[in-house]
């Protein structure tokens, strides 16, 4: 319990601390939204007069409060640019960015587990060296490339066997046809998805090792009659679930702006863009917020994560509360 | 996608976070026990290896078995979408019968998306190009001709002083809102354009009022005389919105033009649908829907036009169009416009005061191997004034690529490739590193050492834009008619002429349009004589459609882009 | 570990010695070495020189007179990789030392004595983490422009963050073990332990994580100078060269694949080299290096 509440106060105060760096950071850059808003035809005067209206004349604590004020009631403000509200551009980028976090996380668990656990149980040293190094490898391929490859292979118009879209989103999203919606992410999340599967893979191999070293529940499995292979996999992958719950909820945390490039690369409208863009167009409000929802699910996500450690674990809450 | 190598180290980083400081290193002593193995005998290791390795074929096995059935999923996931995707467009394009029947909906890929459509207040030829002639109308209009046709008013008499404009507009005109459009609203429209400062006010700054005489008469008075007036009201000044209506700025629009806006999303698309209460007949929407798609990245417009998505792409990177001229389901074409990539070089930096610098700058540029670079569609343009524009000559010949004489003029001034001159190029990250790479390089041998400082678009506005501060800047200035910025040395080329300003000031009170091409031909001389910029090239846009498209603009299609006759009847 | 020490250059030997023997490492050596020869080589020679464009002839497939063909100003596309070779090589250098810097600096910060200060530093920590490199690269771009040093400050920001919370549980396990606590009692420095007994106790994580950012770094700045903001123009670097081609991967799809392979190629060679560096530099996992 009084772990509990202490993370939760540490929470609170990272995401002040965040909300004010963010602030900060944002009020150095030079150039602000009038100076775009006003274009290259634009007067001193006429800048002035935008800068007033957005109330970016105002103090930098009267612009702090004012935001942190809303945020407090949950409003993460309006884009001065659009008119929009932040919330509202960012819900309908997450509707692209999500669903391809979600796929491309099953890809690298549907390769990192399975091969994790071979690179575990496999007794060959040569094997297991393969193994290790696949899972370097896979981790050292830039996504940027990988994502090419896909392309040069399997794109369509682009690759040698066309088999999927290659860029771009269809016109009318998931509304429009979901099927092809869904299929023009499939590219984008096998890029992603076999770059995280080597790091599923070393964590799972990891975690397997260790509880197989630890001796204990597997050994005793195999002298209950089974297989070094099902002991592994029945009892030692059910113990290793914790740390695997864990490595899924960071991984997943991670892919947010592990997939910025990628969205990039096959131009799909998701989060990377709208980021880049308003960090483009000064559109401060609304890069304030967005990073700072950013900062706030990667918190989040870190306690949960936490938080199901330990119910999964108790071992781990006995051993850091004294 | 640097985050996802980082994903091997967030595994074992989120292992030492909870408190199992221990695993790294016992999970290195028990894999790699293989290694120790061979670190002891380095070359038998291998075979040590191979021994005592009973299970080691099996996993090979379920491996190989895992591959091929993940390959297997894969392909026949995809065989799926692809008789799906097939089957899709087949009935989408043809609408379902076999004739070839005009499509009910066009779709448009641009490149770049207005950020709102706050025409009053927003920056940027992307708003002006889509809404006006299309949701907005003007006075008067522009034609793809950039002349002055007709638009709200059917016709016009000029005082003889040019001081006294009047408008007869045409009947029974109304928005679409139903509201009826008269004087009223025309000069409502103007006056409240100059009190509220509005986007481009400062370009009619000559005009003092407007008023409605009767309800199919407005009366405008300038102060002074002023050629390019009329040309003036043909965009964002000459706009007539309903002095009673109401509407959301930054996501609607309300106008009387053929079409309105049914939805926009800066990020994704715009979606016009045609005005059944439009007014006139001449230019009615003959197409029920025109969707614009903002396709930022070129190869996502590509996949988008060949997938169907949309059947127009505009503009398209010449290199890019190569395969589509080859292909007879397309139509490939390059049309003229005001786009000029100007390299200015800062009048007010003591390094740029020397002419000679300025002018070897010039000659030592060859322009036609840059127009070869990006696919020879572009044309070279030797002064401030484009094709399309009035007072344009071929200037090209004043400063033709010579190196020699760029050396020359370069030593003259005191340098050398040997004791070369630093200068920093600033330009916008949105134009490639190719234009750069260029310029360094052609500009080395003739004694200038170029850094180039690669920006945000943004950035560029706030160093060179409003600051003033720079050596060289580049940019692609894409509006029309405007010379005045070499004749108002607060501007950031910092050019200050007499010579031309008085030029240009004759040009604005001339009264007839010859008149005032001559005195602008005149100014344009000067300038490019006196080397304060080079104008790397003209670009034209090149434009790619499905075959069966007809009645997309060609020219100054970036600016100007009427859609009310664009149609698309599917080829079989 | 408290064995006496062998000199550094014998230490250094027999980790050399170790890592060679290893196929993983052989591989990650001979790399990096060819690595730092090119980049050594194009200082002063290249095929061709890296300003000799060519308007007229823009991507062109690979010929005798350019072996792996020309890019879209029509220049050498071997040599530009050539001299790239030390662009990303100053960059992997210099955000191996910024970050280990900012990493080292925050662990003594997360396990500092004071718990406030210790657990102050743990949360802003965990919060800072969440803003992607490419955010960072993209606030840095602003005032100094698409360059070089925008990739080495976001990447050493990046992974010096990344660096402290790997690398704090190893390290709070020293700064609580029994030397620190008879040192700390002698009057050392906080400083001084951290150097002297912390910093040791990290080192096969710093060995690690450190090639792994050399890694990213080049990752990072292929990514950063796609996007607009890594190295700008007229500088080489593989990140400049990769872009480029992609941009016209619809027309010329096998341009890309040069760039692509050489960092891919440095990239796994760093990790390896990482992996292989901490197993041979460990005295329970290196046998040799005990006997040393």
């Amino acid at each position: 319990m009084r772990f509990l509440v202490k993370r939760l106060l540490l929470f609170a105060a990272a995401l002040v601390g965040v909300s004010m760096l963010v602030f900060a950071a944002l009020r150095i850059l030079p150039g602000d939204v009038a100076v775009v808003m006003a274009g290259t035809n634009a007067s001193a005067s006429r800048v002035a007069e935008l800068r007033a209206e957005f109330g970016l004349d105002r103090p930098y604590t009267v612009q702090y409060l004012d935001w942190a004020g809303g945020l407090l009631h949950g409003d993460l403000g309006m884009s001065a640019l659009t008119g929009r509200s932040v919330a509202a551009q960012v819900g309908r980028r997450a509707a692209i960015t999500f669903p391809l976090i979600v796929m491309s996380l099953v890809v690298a668990l549907a390769v990192g587990l399975p091969l994790g656990c071979a690179a575990s149980i496999a007794r060959s040293p040569r094997l297991r060296g393969f193994l290790r190094v696949l899972a370097i490898a896979g981790g050292a391929v830039p996504a940027l490339w990988s994502g090419l490859l896909l392309l040069l292979l399997f794109g369509r118009g682009v690759g040698l066997i066309g088999l999927f879209p290659s860029q771009g989103f269809p016109a009318d999203g998931w509304s429009g046809d979901p099927v092809r919606a869904f299929a023009s992410l499939i590219l984008p999340a096998l890029a992603t998805g076999f770059v995280a599967a080597a790091g599923i893979m070393r964590y799972t191999r990891s975690a397997l090792d260790d509880i197989a070293s630890d001796g204990g529940p597997v050994d005793m499995a195999m002298a209950c009659g089974m297989t070094r292979t099902q002991a592994m996999l029945q009892v030692g992958l059910r113990l290793a679930t914790p740390q695997l719950v864990s490595v899924v909820g960071l991984t997943f945390a991670s892919m947010i702006t592990g997939v910025m490039v990628i969205e990039n690369l096959f131009a799909l409208p998701g989060l990377g863009a709208l980021l880049v863009g308003d960090v483009g167009n000064r559109d401060l409000v609304a890069v304030e917020s967005e990073l700072f929802l950013l900062a706030a699910f990667f918190l989040i996500l870190g306690l949960i994560v936490d938080l199901t450690h330990r119910a999964l674990d108790p071992r781990l809450a006995a051993g850091e509360e004294e | 996608m640097p985050e996802r190598a980082e994903q091997g180290e967030n595994m074992s980083q989120n292992n030492g976070v909870h408190g199992e400081a221990g695993a790294t290193s016992t999970s290195t002593a028990s894999t790699d026990a293989s290694l120790n193995a061979r670190a002891k005998t380095p070359k038998g290791g291998n075979r040590a290896g191979r021994s005592g390795n009973g299970k080691g074929p099996k996993w090979w096995l379920w491996s190989l078995i895992a591959v091929i059935v993940v390959s297997a999923l894969v392909v026949g996931v995809n065989a799926f979408f692809t008789n799906k995707q097939n089957g899709g467009n087949g009935s989408a394009s043809t609408g379902g019968t076999a004739a070839a029947k005009q499509a009910d909906t066009v779709s448009i890929g641009l490149k770049l998306a207005p950020v709102n459509l706050d025409i009053r207040h927003q920056s940027g030829s992307a708003l002006e190009q889509i809404l006006i002639g299309n949701v907005y109308e003007s006075l008067v209009s522009r034609g793809s001709d950039n002349k002055v046709h007709p638009g709200l008013a059917k016709s016009w008499e000029i005082s003889d002083d040019g001081l006294t404009y009047t408008f007869h507009l045409n009947e029974h005109m109304t928005f679409s809102n139903g509201d009826a459009l008269d004087a009223d609203d025309v000069a409502w429209s103007i006056n409240e354009l100059k009190a509220n400062k509005y986007y481009n006010y400062d370009q009619v700054k000559n005009l003092d009022k407007a008023e409605a005489v009767d309800s199919k008469t407005v009366k405008i008075t300038l102060s002074a005389p002023d050629s390019n007036m009329l040309w003036y009201l043909t965009g964002r000044p000459g706009l007539v919105y309903d002095k009673d209506g109401t509407w959301d700025e930054k996501t609607g629009a309300l106008g009387s033009g053929p079409y309105t806006v049914s939805s926009f999303d800066p990020s994704d698309k715009i979606v016009f649908k045609a005005n059944p209460k439009y007014w006139g007949t001449e230019h009615k929407a003959k197409t029920e829907n025109v969707i614009i798609r903002f396709l930022p990245d070129d190869n996502a417009g590509i996949n988008a036009l060949k997938s169907g998505d949309v059947q127009v792409l505009s503009p398209i990177t010449a290199t890019l169009a190569e395969p589509f001229r080859k292909d007879s389901n397309y139509v490939v074409k390059e049309g003229d416009g005001s786009d000029k990539f100007v390299l200015a070089f800062n009048m007010t930096n003591p390094k740029l005061t020397d002419k000679r610098v300025r002018q070897a700058i010039r000659y030592g540029i060859d322009h036609q191997q840059i127009i070869a670079s990006r696919g020879g569609v572009d044309s070279p343009l030797g002064g401030p004034i484009p094709k399309v524009d009035p007072g344009y000559e071929d200037l090209t010949d004043l400063y033709p690529h010579d190196e020699a004489k760029a050396k020359q003029l370069m030593a003259e001034a005191g340098y050398s490739e040997s004791k070369p001159l630093q200068l920093t190029l600033t330009y916008a990250n949105v134009y490639g590193t190719e234009l750069g790479d260029q310029l360094k390089s052609q500009l080395k041998p003739i004694g200038i050492d170029l850094k180039i400082n690669y920006v945000e678009f943004s950035t560029w506005l706030q160093d060179v834009h409003t600051n003033g501060d720079y050596d060289l800047s580049l940019v692609d200035h894409a509006e029309s008619h405007d010379f005045y910025k070499w004749a108002t040395p607060s501007y950031y080329y910092h050019y200050d002429s007499k010579e031309v300003q008085d030029l240009y000031a004759k040009a604005l009170a001339a009264t007839s349009d010859d008149e005032a091409s001559k005195y602008l031909a005149q100014a344009a001389k000067i300038v490019s004589e006196d080397a304060p910029a080079d104008w790397l090239f003209s670009w034209r846009v090149t434009q790619a459609y499905a075959k069966g498209v007809s009645g997309y603009p060609e020219n100054l299609s970036q600016t100007v882009l009427p859609l009310w006759q664009v149609t698309y009847t599917p080829v079989k | 570990m408290a064995v006496t020490k062998p000199t550094p250059a014998r230490r250094a030997r027999v980790i050399l010695d170790t890592m060679w023997s290893s196929g993983t490492g052989r591989y990650a050596l001979v790399v990096l070495a060819l690595w730092a020869l090119v980049a050594l080589v194009s200082l002063f020679w290249t095929p061709l020189p890296l300003l000799a464009t060519d308007g007229y002839h823009v991507w062109a497939a690979p010929s005798a007179d350019h072996w792996l063909g020309t890019d879209g100003t029509g220049a050498d596309v071997l040599s530009w990789l050539m001299a790239g070779s030390r662009t990303n090589l100053v960059i992997a250098g210099l955000t191996v030392i910024g970050s280990a810097a900012l990493g080292l600096l925050l662990v003594g910060l997360m396990v500092a004595r004071s718990t406030a200060l210790a657990s102050v530093s743990v949360a802003v920590v965990d919060a800072l983490i969440s803003i992607p490199t490419v955010l960072i690269a993209l606030l840095l771009a602003v005032p100094f422009g698409a360059s070089a040093a925008v990739v080495v400050g976001a990447c050493s920001i990046a992974y010096g963050l990344n660096l402290a919370r790997v690398a704090r549980p190893a390290a709070l396990l020293a700064a609580r073990s029994q030397y620190v606590e008879s040192a700390r009692a002698n009057g050392a420095g906080g400083l001084r332990v951290l150097v002297q007994h912390i910093v040791p106790n990290i080192t096969p994580v710093l060995a690690v994580q450190l090639s792994m950012s050399a890694g990213t770094s080049v990752l990072a700045e292929a990514g950063l100078t796609y996007l607009g903001v890594g190295v700008g123009a007229g500088v080489p670097s593989w990140g400049h060269s990769l872009s480029t081609s992609v941009k016209l991967i619809n027309v010329f799809p096998l341009t890309v694949l040069w760039p692509g392979l050489v960092v891919t190629l440095v990239v796994i060679a760093l990790n390896l080299f990482g992996d292989a560096l901490r197993d041979a530099g460990d005295p329970v996992a290196n046998p040799l290096l005990r006997e040393a």
